[in-house]
């Protein structure tokens, strides 16, 4: 096998077992890696009448086909499973050094299972791997785990942690790499917690790689890295951060505004923009292994009431998450809310939508002070967040601490009020682009991702604002960002392509410049795949339909491909003033293409022998 | 060229937008904030076909021809799709992706600009029919 290394890390926590497996090589060729081949995994080993928290459920960390390779944006890998926060198919994706450390040691994942009776770690150096005590680590947040576990293991050695929120069960907990790089969503954090499982290290002893034609390779690697580092977009973000742009999406009516109530807020144009984190706080760059973007940030905040030392700095989704979302300007305080969250290892998206959403429950008398054990939820009250909220969240204490925990649907549920003014899809919450101004393309991925709302499933994100095209698959849309024309179609292709990066496990940014061509070469010169750009596309549906059997597995249907009402309001303010979607006429068509059964929301059976899925064809309930 | 005579066509009315953007209290301020010295190279579209505008240190100057200076950022594309462009009919993000426009240096001014094409459009609309080129005007 070329690429990929063909085996995984099978850890069981309760007998203390470690083995390791070599998987179908037909698996690969089908799934890909990282989410993809996670999927695979899950749905032929999964046990679906399970709670998400059960000591039996899977917890799978996988690499793409390319981790290792010195390629820009190629350093990432997946966290999958069941998602403790929705309930079903969850994965999250995370940059930084673990995946290529994990390829050079000859593994291309790990699916964990069981509860082991303390605290442990699992640490792999070479091809060695074992299960370790954790208990001096256990209730320290992720920046002093990972300080003491790299004086102990060596600073070259790279590691997942959790903090206390994972710890404690927060369902939106997170996993965090190096301090600062994070698989965010669907709460696997508090998987890894439920395990009794602290921290994975990793360290190899030497690079070793196997790519098909490795001259090819080489070649292409070489001009993949110049074009991608010296790209427009790229510079951008090097220069500003991920939240470069959002003077753009500002004025677009992409930002959203007080939990969603609103996507214009003009002063937020200059008060939270890249620019003005660089100007203000930004004392150094970097990135990803191997990667010359370098979009991430290092900040520090001098003086005032959210002053912050040296450390990992906000991205985009953060900044905005805690800033308009909540009411706030301060973009000191979204520094230290992204701190605070990393360090207690908890997903800023879904514990700033959560906040914001309760601050608007607590305006509307939804939400009173009984509930808030007496504290009040102002818009904009960031003390009150940083200080009182974030801790409570954490150790889930008393009832707002614990209701908060639990993220906005099972809150909104919890309460039995406010369900329609979450901002969520299937209960993750919405990411920080709002598709009333960002684009309608962008509500129906939404809609019909696995996971629930995201903007990193697919890059209909891109695609909408025009930095996305692909001529040589007849994919030349002109799109207008308000409009349903076109959508279901450039929908029918992003979820293709974005199920190819996520399996891949390819950073967004980086593959803006990378053609199908390139695509088709990466896979012919890494793992040997000779595919053309029909099959290559075929592969992306693939990962697509199956995250959908595995929903439908959990119950979910055609139904619950939704937003909700308040996300399909009209736009207020600004360039998408009274913007409206019609999310039925899109999905029905986007359903039709995609060879979908608008009841069950599954793949039809047509489609599945077109995509070559016939294991999953012989197991498809009558339709 | 589809919308010009010829390049001192583009050259006078896109020198003109300059010199109107400069009375507008909220554009002039804005073109300032951007702090650099951009070329806008048109030169494909003919000899000579190039403006440049210096923001630098609180300034707001422009001309055409070579510009004073290393231009911080160079955004080069025909006169066409600047009139366009100035038009507010060619989105950017996606005129770059398909290289109609080619930019080299620092994008952060352009990124602050960006919002504001709507109303430089406005004002462009203006200039074309002061010079009585309503012909030119993109409906």
């Amino acid at each position: 096998m070329h690429g990929n290394t063909g085996k995984i890390i099978n850890i069981d926590l309760s007998a203390g077992l470690i083995s390791i497996e070599t998987l179908p090589e037909e698996w690969y060729r089908l799934y890909i890696g990282g989410s993809g081949l996670a999927a695979k995994i899950f749905l032929e080993r999964g046990n679906f009448a399970l709670e998400p928290l059960a000591p039996e459920a899977m917890l799978i960390f996988m690499n793409g086909p390319f981790a290792g390779l010195k390629l820009s944006g190629a350093s990432r890998g997946s966290v999958a499973g069941c998602s403790p926060l929705t309930g079903h198919w969850g994965d999250s994706s995370c940059g930084g050094y673990f995946a290529p450390e994990l390829r050079y040691c000859g593994f291309d994942g790990l699916v964990v299972t069981g509860r082991s009776i303390k605290p442990s770690l699992i640490h792999i150096e070479g091809d060695s791997v074992a299960l370790l005590p954790a208990d001096e680590y256990w209730g320290l947040g992720t920046e002093e785990t990972t300080r003491l576990l790299k004086g102990r293991f060596g600073k070259e050695s790279r590691t997942m942690t959790i903090g206390p929120a994972g710890e404690n069960g927060v369902k939106f907990a997170n996993i965090i790499h190096e301090g600062q790089n994070a698989a965010g969503r669907a709460g696997f954090g508090a998987l890894m917690g439920s395990k009794n499982l602290k921290a994975l290290v990793v360290k190899a002893q030497e690079k070793k790689l196997a790519p098909a034609d490795p001259e090819g390779c080489e070649t292409l690697r070489q001009e993949l890295n110049g074009r991608i580092n010296e790209a427009l977009a790229s510079s951008v973000l090097r220069e500003n951060g991920t939240a470069a742009n959002l003077i753009g999406g500002v004025y677009s009516g992409d930002v959203p505004v007080k939990n969603w109530s609103s996507n214009f807020w003009e002063e937020a144009a200059e008060a939270l923009n890249g620019t003005t984190l660089t100007e203000k706080y930004l004392t150094r760059r970097t990135g990803c292994r191997y990667c010359g973007i370098a979009c991430k940030r290092i900040v520090e905040v001098k003086e005032g009431p959210f002053a912050v030392s040296e450390g990992g700095g906000p991205e985009y989704e953060t900044i905005v998450a805690f800033g308009t979302l909540m009411g706030s300007l301060d973009l000191a305080a979204t520094c230290k809310a992204g701190r605070l969250c990393n360090d207690f290892g908890m997903d800023t998206i879904s514990c700033g939508a959560t906040i914001a959403w309760a601050m608007e429950a607590f305006e509307r008398g939804d939400l009173t002070c009984e509930e808030t054990d007496g504290r009040e939820l102002n818009w904009g009250d960031m003390a009150t967040v940083l200080d009182v909220l974030l801790p409570a969240i954490v150790r889930k204490e008393e009832k707002l601490g614990a209701l908060l925990a639990e993220g906005s649907r099972a809150a909104a549920g919890r309460l039995g009020k406010g369900f329609a003014y979450t901002a969520q899809s299937k209960g993750l919450e919405a990411p920080m682009h709002d598709p009333r101004g960002g684009g309608y393309g962008l509500a129906l991925s939404y809609a019909v991702s696995a996971r629930g709302a995201c903007h990193v499933a697919d890059p209909m994100l891109f695609v909408e604002m025009g930095a996305r095209y692909y001529p040589e698959i007849g994919f030349d849309y002109v799109l207008t960002p308000q409009s349903e024309e076109n959508k279901a179609a450039s929908a029918a292709v992003s979820v293709a392509l974005g199920a190819i990066e996520n399996s891949a496990c390819f950073c967004q940014f980086a593959d803006a410049e990378v053609t199908i061509p390139d695509w088709l070469a990466l896979f012919k010169t890494v793992a040997g795949y000779e595919w053309d750009a029909e099959e290559f596309l075929k592969a992306g549906r693939r990962v697509f339909y199956l995250k959908r059997i595995i929903n439908s597995r959990y119950g979910l249907t055609g139904q619950d491909d939704d937003l909700t009402l308040r996300m399909r309001a009209p736009g207020s303010g600004g360039e998408a003033q009274d913007a409206f979607f019609d999310l039925e006429k899109m999905k029905a068509c986007f359903y039709e293409l995609m060879k979908i059964d608008p009841e069950s929301g599954l793949p039809t059976k047509a489609a599945l022998a077109d995509s070559g899925m016939f294991d999953e064809l012989a197991r498809l309930p009558a339709q | 060229m589809q919308y010009w005579k010829d390049s001192q066509e583009a050259v006078t009315a896109i020198t003109r937008l300059f010199e109107s953007v400069s009375h507008d209290p909220e554009l002039g301020e804005s073109m300032k904030k951007v702090n650099q010295l951009i070329l806008f190279d048109y030169s494909e579209s003919g000899p000579g076909c190039a403006i440049w505008v210096d923001t630098r240190n609180g300034k707001y100057e422009f001309g055409a021809g070579d510009p004073p200076g290393a231009p911080d950022l160079i955004m080069s594309l025909s006169a066409d799709d600047a009139h366009l462009s100035w038009s507010n009919k060619l989105n950017p993000v996606m005129a770059i992706t398909r290289k109609k426009i080619r930019v080299k240096g620092s994008a952060t001014g352009l990124l602050k600009l960006a919002p504001k094409l709507k109303k430089v459009a406005v004002i462009y609309e203006q200039v074309l029919k002061e010079l009585g080129w309503e012909d030119k005007i993109v409906k």
